[in-house]
Parts: structure tokens; sequence; C-alpha cells
């Protein structure tokens, strides 16, 4: 029997799956539905932080005074090289830990559940503790450079135009990189062991095996994950904003980061609104590319 | 095994020791920076050992902080946003698994569009809505706006969980006279447990590190979380470090241990979810 069948024999009145929904998309449309329509309203205003209650419509000003300068494009840059290299960087050590951490050794128990500490960590703490190791004279990262030779400067990393991003970048990568390896190691489970000793027998080495067999079945796992960690990464918040707050000279100046200065430093909520719907815009342009591909991939493989 | 084989063997070992240092390794800092006296933090050479006379650092925090009334209030959030997420999440869950309804298409677009939106961005409107509420200033209210991002989250997991549950198993409560909040309640729900242990860890852990909402939305300074209290440190000089990493490690052990107990149960909830989904 269908599915769709097995439902509706069940379906006891046809008002029990509105009733089962109603609180909580109450409950939505309060905390989240109401807060982004005036969101969506105040981007079209020109509002102060200090009296938020007149406001003046501006039409699309607020937008207008974004788009196309060289501030703003600086924002969309960073922003587009930290998410694409969280994405990168996190899935690419989480595949390698997952890998790792896959067959049997002795310890394994401990050892997975060893390296999901960084994601159990509180990132106000994880950026207290990185703040204090990239410190330039008493940090552990340059008193270890030092020892190893290198010449360092006299500059705090995440004062450093140049070092900051990656500075964050690793801060970032070691909080988030335990949860691609958990969600790929689960994915790694489903990876057929006859396959992989067929393609043994028949020579192949560890890298045709990986993507003959492998890659193909952990493919969809590791494609949700590069959504997921792209929509948080676009959105990402306090590990940046305690450590740098966007600087220096914008150096980590996010998307989000750049809203939140322009709503409480500078006091111009119709601005940090128009940045605000500017990168939602975003996420959700990448949202509907990712469910193009997959559904094109789907396809693809239906047609085999 | 042949020697090549337990050299790979033993490069993998290293390896996968490599890996784990690195995650560890920020927390040990943190330990043994607690552990170290100021004079010794700025000296030329790094202390790599925590010095066990330190110990005292620990209990200057306990006194001259507030850092328990701090811990005891991200207790206090978590729990709640852990509470009132699985008890909002359930039956959203269960109705988007077990009925075909119309509207339905845009309930999932709806939980989905609410993992896009930054919580920088609802601040500032959240705070007029908190404001009207008179929610301002309360753990509550807190609680309430984290769940607000913890649902959407919850919601999906269990429906996963809930399409793995054979329906036949409902359909003999049924004819036995049992009402559908009986079959979801005593029926799916117990068979979901490990998911929905997964998701309350989830949730859990969400209202013990969320930063940004306790930061504007509470001002009285009893009512303050960990999350806020310490971000008040980061960059801050006039407190000494050993002291600041040893509130740090307060409030960040407590939550690293209680997940190291749980983890054998989120993973494999998690998996339970998502396999299907």
């Amino acid at each position: 029997m269908s599915k769709q069948a097995q439902a509706a024999r069940l379906e006891g009145s046809r008002w029990t799956p509105y009733l089962f929904v109603a609180p909580v998309a109450i409950y939505l449309l309060v905390f989240q539905g109401y807060p982004l329509l005036q969101e969506l309203i105040l981007s079209f205003t020109s509002t102060s932080l200090l009296s938020p209650a007149d406001h003046a419509f501006v039409g699309a000003r607020n937008y207008s005074d974004l788009i196309g300068t060289t501030d703003f494009n600086q924002v969309l840059l960073i922003t587009a090289i930290y998410t694409i290299a969280c994405v990168v960087l996190s899935i690419g050590l989480g595949l390698a830990a997952a890998l790792l951490l896959n067959g049997p050794f002795p310890g394994r128990g401990v050892a997975r559940a060893m390296v999901t500490i960084p994601w159990a960590a509180p990132p106000v703490a994880v950026a207290l503790i990185f703040t204090w190791m990239l410190n330039a004279q008493y940090g552990i990262f340059n008193r270890a450079l030092r020892a190893l030779g290198f010449a360092v400067g006299s500059e705090n990393w995440l004062d450093n135009a140049s070092l900051a991003l990656p500075a964050i970048l690793i801060t970032t990568i070691w909080q988030i990189f335990p949860f691609a390896s958990v969600v790929i190691l689960a994915a790694l489970q489903g990876v057929s062991e006859e396959l992989r000793d067929a393609a043994v027998i028949d020579g192949a080495d560890r890298l045709s095996v990986f993507r003959a067999v492998v890659w193909p079945t952990i493919q969809p796992s590791v494609m949700l994950l590069a959504l997921f960690i792209t929509i948080w990464s676009l959105r990402r918040f306090d590990l940046i904003w305690l450590m740098t707050q966007g600087g220096p000279i914008g150096a980590t100046n996010t998307l989000v980061i750049e809203l939140y200065r322009r709503a409480f430093v500078y006091r111009d909520l119709g601005q940090a609104a128009a940045v605000g719907m500017v990168g939602l815009s975003i996420a959700i342009l990448v949202t509907l590319v990712y469910f193009r591909l997959t559904l094109r991939a789907e396809r693809a493989k239906g047609q085999r | 095994m042949t020697r090549s084989g337990s050299w790979s063997h033993g490069l993998r070992m290293l390896a996968i020791l490599a890996l784990l240092g690195v995650a560890a390794f920020p927390l040990y800092w943190m330990f043994v920076t607690s552990m170290t006296p100021s004079s010794e933090l700025f000296a030329p050479t790094a202390r790599l050992v925590p010095k066990p006379s330190e110990i005292g650092v620990y209990r200057d925090a306990f006194h001259g902080t507030s850092v328990t009334t701090w811990v005891r209030n991200s207790a206090i959030v978590a729990v709640g946003t852990t509470v009132v997420s699985l008890a909002l999440a359930l039956f959203p869950a269960y109705a988007l698994s077990r009925f075909r309804f119309r509207g339905m298409g845009l309930v999932g677009f709806g939980l989905f569009i609410t993992q896009m939106l930054p919580e920088a961005m609802l601040v500032v409107p959240l705070y007029a809505i908190f404001g009207d509420l008179a929610l301002l200033n309360t753990l509550s209210g807190l609680i309430l706006a984290n769940s607000a991002f913890t649902v959407p989250v919850i919601t999906w997991i269990l429906k996963g969980a809930i399409d793995g549950v054979p329906i036949d198993i409902e359909e003999a409560a049924r004819v036995d006279g049992c009402s559908r909040l009986d079959i979801v309640l005593g029926v799916v729900l117990p068979l979901v447990a490990p998911t929905l242990a997964a998701a309350a860890v989830i949730a859990f852990f969400h209202g013990w590190n969320e930063y940004i909402f306790a930061q504007t939305l509470i001002s009285d300074q009893d009512l303050r979380t960990a999350s806020v209290g310490l971000a008040g440190f980061v960059g801050e000089l006039s407190t000494p470090v050993h002291t600041v990493m040893a509130i740090g490690l307060m409030y960040t052990l407590p939550a690293v241990i209680f997940y190291l107990f749980v983890q054998r149960y989120v993973v494999a909830g998690m998996t339970a979810g998502s396999v299907k989904g």
C-alpha cells in the first residue's frame, strides 16, 4: 500500500494535521515571521536606534547606498572568502578525520568521542582561548613559531590586517570540522563492503576505490553538509564579533558583522536591515541553486 | 601483517593521535593557562603543564566573580530551551510525517527558511516585541527566543525518525480505541526516544551557548548568562588572564563532560533520523 493511502486511512478528521501544526506555526510567526517582516519594512525606512518609533520611508535608498560601493563590495568579498573557506576546509578536514576514524583500531570509541570536543565547546569560550593563543608575545602560536626559528611580528594575529581572517578561519574550522566528520562518518557506514572488496581484488588503488565506491555513497550527505555549513557560516556572529568586531580595517567584516555594526555602532536600523536582507537573499539563492543541482544529479542517476 | 601494512598502520595511528591533539589542545591550554601564575604567563618561555599550587584561582573565581550565578542562569536557559523545543516540535513532526495536507509544503519551507535568519538581524525587532510582551529581562523570554531557532531543526530531525516507525503499530493501537493523542504520546514517542534524546542535546547546547540574545535582551546583572559574562572578559585587560581562563573552563567543562557522556546517543539518534530523511 502506498504511503499516501496509508496516511489517508489514518486520517481522523481533516483538521487534525492543522491542529498539530498550529501551535508551532503561531509561535514561529510571532518570534521569526513578524520580526522578519519588521526588518523588511525597516529596510525601506530611515530609522535610528535612538528613536526607533519614528521612521521616514525612503524607498530603496538603503539598498542603492549599499550596492556597488567599494565598502560593501569588500564586505561581500570577505563573506564569500570566509564562507567558501569554511565549507571547503571543514569538509576536507572532516572527511580526512572520518576516513581515519572509520576502520577498527584500539580505542576507537574514545577517539571518536574526543574528536567531537570542539563542537561541544561554547563559541564564547572558544573566542576567549583562541584570542589568547593568537597573542603576539605570549600566545602559543607565536611561541611555537619562534621556537621553530621563524621571525614573527610583534602584532597580535587578530590586529594584523592580513592575518586576522586566517586566524578567524583557523578558529572556526577547529570548532566546526567535528560536525562534518560525524556526519561523514555516519554516511561512510553505508558504503558497501562487497563493492569495496571487489574493487580491491580488481587491483584498484586507494584513490580509485574512493572515487568509484566511497564517494558516490557519501556524496548526498556531503552535499547537504555543504549547504548547512554555507548557511551557518553566512550567519555566524559570536566568534567573529568577539575576536575582531570585523576589523582590522574591515578584514573580517562579514555581512552579519556589518549588519550588527550598522545597527548598534552607527545606530542606523534602516541600513542594517538592508544589509540583512541582502544576506538573506544570498542564503536563499544558494539554497535554490543547491536544490536545483541535487535534483539534476538525481535525475541523471535515474536515467543511467 | 606485511611490513608495509604495519607501517601504514603506524602512520594511521600517528595521524589519529595528531587529530586528537588538535581537537583537545585548546581546552587543555585553557586549563594550563588557568593554573599558571601571572609571572610565568608573561615569561619568555611558556609553561606547558599546569602548576598544582595554583588551584586557588578557582576558589578566587568562585568568590570574586558572579560565575556561579552566570552558570546557573545558563543552565536554566539551556534546560528551558530543551523542554520548550521538544514540547513544541513533537506534534508538527508527527503531522509532517503522517498526514498529507494542504499547506504542508509551506510549513516545510517556513521551517527551512528559519535556518537562514541570522540572530543579529532579528534581535532589533525582537527587542521591541519583547518590550510589548513584557519579556525583556526575563529568562523565560530568552528561552522563547532561543527555542524559535531550535524548534525547526528538531521538528525536522523528529520527522525523519517518525518516518521510520512502521504505521501498522499505530493502526493496532487505533483498533484498540486509542485516540490520536494517545498514539503520539504512548506509541510513537517511546519508539523515537533515541532521536528525542539527540534533539534534546542539540537544544540544550543551543541554550547553553547562545550569546547575542542573552547580551541584548537581558540587562539585569543577576540574570546574566555565562556566555555574556565571559564575553565581557575577551580582550579586556584588568582581570588576570588565569582568572578569566578559570571562569572560561568553569563554563566550558560541564558542557564538554556532559557531551562526552551523551555523544554516543546523539550520533546514533541523528543517524537514525537522517538516513531515512
